[in-house]
């Protein structure tokens, strides 16, 4: 008798009815298992505080920016997700090597479903309901499903082994992969579990897959090479291995009966494992992808009501535990971070793994191999201590420069900055702080200016020009200019504000000041984590702005840049604002002026706040370039700039206990490029850098220069830069 | 432990301070008044005290420019009271004055503790605590460097200069004049101060403004400079010579 030849094969490994009764026993206990362990985390989200559902529908500024100062669309997120392009940013490597595991792990997750579809629910209701089982794995569909599904298996597997040998081979030597904590507790701790956690997710997740190819190999073997199953094409290959190892018949149908069950051990018990592990993430972070929203480093929240600051679990968002629970102890944060690179006992990863360590303790929620052993109850193990203080270290909080290095470069979306300033609030609210940053906002909070001069003399660096600065209370102008403290009251930048009035004076660009009516902006108060002195200077700014008549600002400071641009507008301010350079580069593309060539190297330093923050990153190029500079970049630039130390109020506190200042870190990356300047656009950056490039002895090779000295001394009719000092009459 | 601080407002002296017309004040038309440093660590002292034994703190002072902005920032420190006592006087208030007019309020008052700064920018010679001592007939101390309830009483740590300190046991009430408390005084977040305003709570007294004996500022002026300073140079042999030759010229006593 002729057999037609149907393309289909077996389903159930197991052949008794024993077996198969044992087989859905385990995998409804897997799946419980599962959903509880999901169930688990969910309430845990639920018991944060809600996700402010604003973001959905808030207003857009037309400056808003998707993904920098707004929401991500939640289709960029789809393709971001998709495509794996948070994972492969600056390591095409290892994001390739995720982008094949990613979409191998799901064609596969496809087939396992495809196949319970047929078996357990296409063949039972046709059983039950048409007395006949019937299938849909069989003929084109079969052949088709295979030779997909195969290419999928094999993806995952050089993925994930790609992945592993990194993971092996790189521990040691990458900062990222180095899960050595930067703040060190007293009572010392250990990581081996976490280690252990991610060799086991890896190697168990090669293991289930080079059964599974092993077995359709074995399949193959023992059903003596059905032509049809070329298709089949990776298990083919592999059957004829085992063919060719001598491997036949009835002894391979025997070996795939156990590695069947091995297999399919291994894939319950992985699937039963997910929740409790790493492997998490593979739900989480694109969970906290989607929620994600750059604009809340940029614009950050208020606090909780009834709390100054984060006091307690329930303090946490639901969006911030997710964000805990999606972290994959990449390291990425970790080795961008200037606070970790400087030695300060802070990195983001830490802080993160501490967070979900302490929430999940909090919520009873077990982990597999995923959390640090201490041999006291110190950090995340002190469930009853204060979160600000005790949970995380004070010393771990102050030590953020909020630079956003971290928030920018996290694959899974993770806003660490929010809730460093989120704790830091509960310290300042007990009056926990470094003296120096208590006498600064002090200052501020008595005199408005962190520098603790009377707030009349604001403007005594005007003194030094040969025309007035018009006031904006009293005439109407143009553009209002916000300096900041640092362009008002340090010696050295009162200089340079003074070219810049000069500049724009000879360009005739109308402009004025708020003369001592000017607070400090209050960017890195907030950021401090001092809301309500935050808060009163924008009452003050924002009572000086009505008094003055304007159509824009503009600012020097790109910290007062960004709270003016992103944080006021909910205070009511309605104007447009800009920074200084995006002013100098419009006069040079309106062909408003003309640059001589200066023929100078340069090299030029992306201000946190103006580029990570606020994306510009052109205009001050466009200034250096115009005014015949040759500009070599540094190998960190744009979005990867590298902090200079003074961020989120580090610049009033202590830096000496850093083993390198960031600054000084930044001044040796540009004096390996051989270039005479570095060039700023920030008055902080300024005060730092110049103070870098002695401590580092680099003062005779390199000259910390402001954008605006340069299109001073390029636009010929002002040769400013020598004239600047002669000019300079001390007041 | 009832603890009563005593706190005073003076002229902020990162302003440029100028002389007025009548040339005996200074011209306060423009000037911010900020709270006396030194009262700022009597008051730490006194919550300090109060954390650690218990008790009550009252903040008491005369009314001045911003002097409310002083009393809500004690009371989000932790203060429970605070009175300004209003007598409608403006310019400067002799400290004879000002003892006196806290004086009549204290006599209504039971206390264990009157603290105070030991001095403030306008009163270099510390009377406050001294005279109000006086007046309300009480043991006090001045430059207080040190306070702990000691049985009956309290020990009192007192800096007498040169490194040297007394410590002596005294029996309340008493009147004393702090040079520093145990830590650097808080800071108070805006927040608390903004919650302690809205709340209220200043109590006002109206009080008589005495004509208590006291002198009378005749000239008030800026150091003249006298150009007495020399610049002995920057090579070091020349400088160290040069000190050698002053110190052998105007005489130096070695004990
Ligand atoms: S913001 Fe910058 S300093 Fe702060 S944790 Fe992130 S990377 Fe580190
Ligand atoms: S927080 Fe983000 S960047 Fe940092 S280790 Fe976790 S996943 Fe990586």
């Amino acid at each position: 008798m002729l057999l037609a030849v149907v393309e289909t094969r077996k389903i159930f490994g197991g052949t008794t009815h024993l077996e198969r009764v044992f087989f859905y026993l385990l995998a409804l206990v897997v799946l419980v298992v599962f959903f509880a362990g999901l169930g688990l985390r969910v309430k845990k989200y639920m018991a944060g505080r809600p996700l402010d559902a604003s973001r959905f529908r808030r207003a857009r500024v037309p400056l808003e920016k998707p993904g920098v100062s707004a929401p991500v669309p939640l289709t960029q997120t789809g393709v971001d997700i998709a495509a794996n392009r948070t994972v492969s940013r600056r390591n095409h490597a290892v994001g390739g090597a995720h982008l094949l595991l990613f979409w191998g792990f799901l064609g596969l997750l496809a087939a396992t479903i495809i196949v319970g579809l047929d078996y357990d629910v296409y063949g039972n209701l046709t059983r039950i309901f048409g007395g006949k089982e019937l299938s849909f794995f069989k003929g084109w569909f079969y052949l088709g499903y295979n030779a997909i599904f195969d290419t999928a298996g094999l993806a995952a597997i050089v993925g994930a082994v790609w992945l592993a040998v990194r993971r092996i081979r790189d521990t040691k030597s990458s900062v990222a992969l180095d899960y050595t904590r930067a703040q060190k507790p007293r009572s010392g701790y250990s990581r081996a579990a976490m280690t252990a956690g991610d060799h086991l997710f890896i190697f168990g997740l090669i293991l289930i897959l080079f059964t599974g190819i092993l077995l359709q190999g074995l399949r193959i073997d023992a059903a003596g090479f059905p032509s049809f199953e070329r298709w089949t094409w990776l298990g083919y290959l592999v059957g004829s291995g085992f063919g060719a190892l001598g491997l036949h018949g009835s002894a391979a149908g025997t070996a795939h009966f156990w590695l069947w069950w091995v297999h399919i051990l291994m894939a319950l018990a992985f699937v039963a494992y997910l929740p409790f592990s790493k492997a998490l993430h593979m739900i989480s972070a694109p969970a906290n992808l989607a929620v994600r929203d750059p604009g809340n480093t940029r614009r950050l929240p208020s606090p909780p009501s009834g709390h100054a600051g984060y006091q307690d679990f329930a303090d946490f968002t639901s969006k911030e535990l997710l964000g805990f629970d999606a972290c994959t102890k990449c390291g990425r944060c970790h080795s961008v971070c200037p606070a970790r690179t400087g030695g300060a006992p802070l990195s983001p990863r830490d802080l993160i793994l501490d967070l979900r360590q302490y929430a999940d303790r909090k919520r009873g929620i077990p982990m597999v191999l995923d959390w640090e052993e201490r041999p006291d109850q110190s950090g995340p193990k002190n469930l009853e201590g204060r979160l600000a203080g005790e949970v995380i270290e004070p010393a771990t909080l102050w030590s953020c420069t909020t630079c956003m290095a971290c928030v920018e470069i996290c694959p899974v979306g993770i806003e660490h900055v929010p809730t460093i300033v989120s704790l830091r609030r509960s310290l300042v609210d007990a009056g926990e702080m470094d003296p120096t940053l208590q006498a600064a906002l002090e200052n501020i909070a008595t005199q408005g200016n962190s520098f603790g001069k009377s707030s009349r003399m604001r403007a005594r660096w005007t003194k030094g020009l040969d025309i007035p600065i018009p006031d904006a209370r009293k005439e109407e102008v143009e553009y209002l200019w916000f300096l900041g403290d640092f362009a008002s009251f340090d010696e050295r930048l009162q200089e340079i504000s003074r070219t810049l009035a000069r500049v724009l004076t000879a360009n005739g660009i109308s402009f004025g000041i708020l003369y001592e009516d000017e607070r400090n902006a209050g960017n890195d108060v907030r950021r401090a984590g001092e809301e309500g002195l935050f808060e009163m200077l924008v009452e003050k700014n924002m009572e000086a702005f009505s008094k003055a008549s304007f159509k824009k600002i503009f600012t020097t400071d790109p910290h007062s840049f960004n709270t003016l641009r992103n944080e006021y507008p909910a205070y009511g301010l309605d104007k447009p604002v800009m920074h200084y350079s995006e002013l100098l580069a419009s006069l040079i593309s309106e062909g408003r002026v003309s640059l001589a060539g200066l023929d100078k190297k340069v090299t030029y330093h992306d201000p946190c706040y103006l580029g990570r923050y606020n994306r510009i990153f052109d205009a001050p190029r466009s200034v250096i370039t115009s005014a015949g500079c040759e500009l070599v970049e540094m190998p960190r630039n744009r979005t990867n700039s590298f902090c200079c130390g003074a961020g989120g109020g580090r610049i009033w506190m202590d830096d000496s206990v850093l083993a390198e200042r960031p600054s000084a870190n930044r001044i040796r990356e540009a004096a390996e490029l051989d270039v005479g300047y570095f060039v700023v656009a920030c008055p902080k950056d300024y005060a730092m850098f110049s103070d870098a490039v002695k401590s580092t002895g680099n003062e005779d090779r390199m000259k910390v220069v402001d954008i605006v000295e340069l299109f001073a001394e390029a636009s010929g009719e002002l040769a400013l830069a020598g004239a600047a000092s002669e000019e300079a009459p001390e007041s | 432990m009832k603890i009563v601080v005593a706190m005073r407002q003076i002229a902020d002296l990162v302003e440029e301070l100028e002389v007025d017309a009548s040339g005996a004040d200074i011209d306060r038309e423009f000037v911010k008044f900020v709270s006396n440093e030194w009262d700022e660590a009597a008051l730490e002292e006194a919550l300090c005290l109060k954390e650690a034994h218990g008790g009550e703190v009252v903040v008491v002072g005369v009314d001045d420019v911003d002097f409310d902005q002083t009393l809500f920032g004690a009371l989000a420190k932790g203060a429970d009271r605070a009175v300004k006592l209003d007598c409608g006087f403006e310019g400067w208030m002799p400290t004879a004055v000002r003892a006196e007019i806290l004086a009549r309020w204290l006599r209504e008052e039971s206390f264990d503790l009157v603290l105070t700064g030991v001095q403030a920018a306008d009163d270099l010679d510390g009377q406050l605590a001294g005279v109000l001592g006086a007046r309300l007939g009480l043991p006090h101390a001045a430059v207080v460097v040190g306070l702990e309830p000691d049985g009956s009483g309290f020990k009192v740590t007192q800096e007498l200069g040169g490194g040297v300190t007394l410590t002596s046991h005294a029996t309340g009430p008493l009147v004393l004049g702090i040079q520093a408390a145990r830590q650097a005084p808080r800071y108070v977040p805006i927040s608390r101060i903004r919650q302690a305003m809205s709340a209220g709570g200043i109590e006002v007294v109206e009080v008589e403004a005495p004509s208590a004996r006291a002198p009378k500022v005749t000239r008030l002026f800026a150091p003249e400079a006298k150009g007495r300073a020399e610049m002995l140079g920057d090579k070091p042999s020349e400088v160290a010579a040069r000190i050698v030759e002053l110190i052998r010229a105007k005489g130096v006593s070695v004990s």
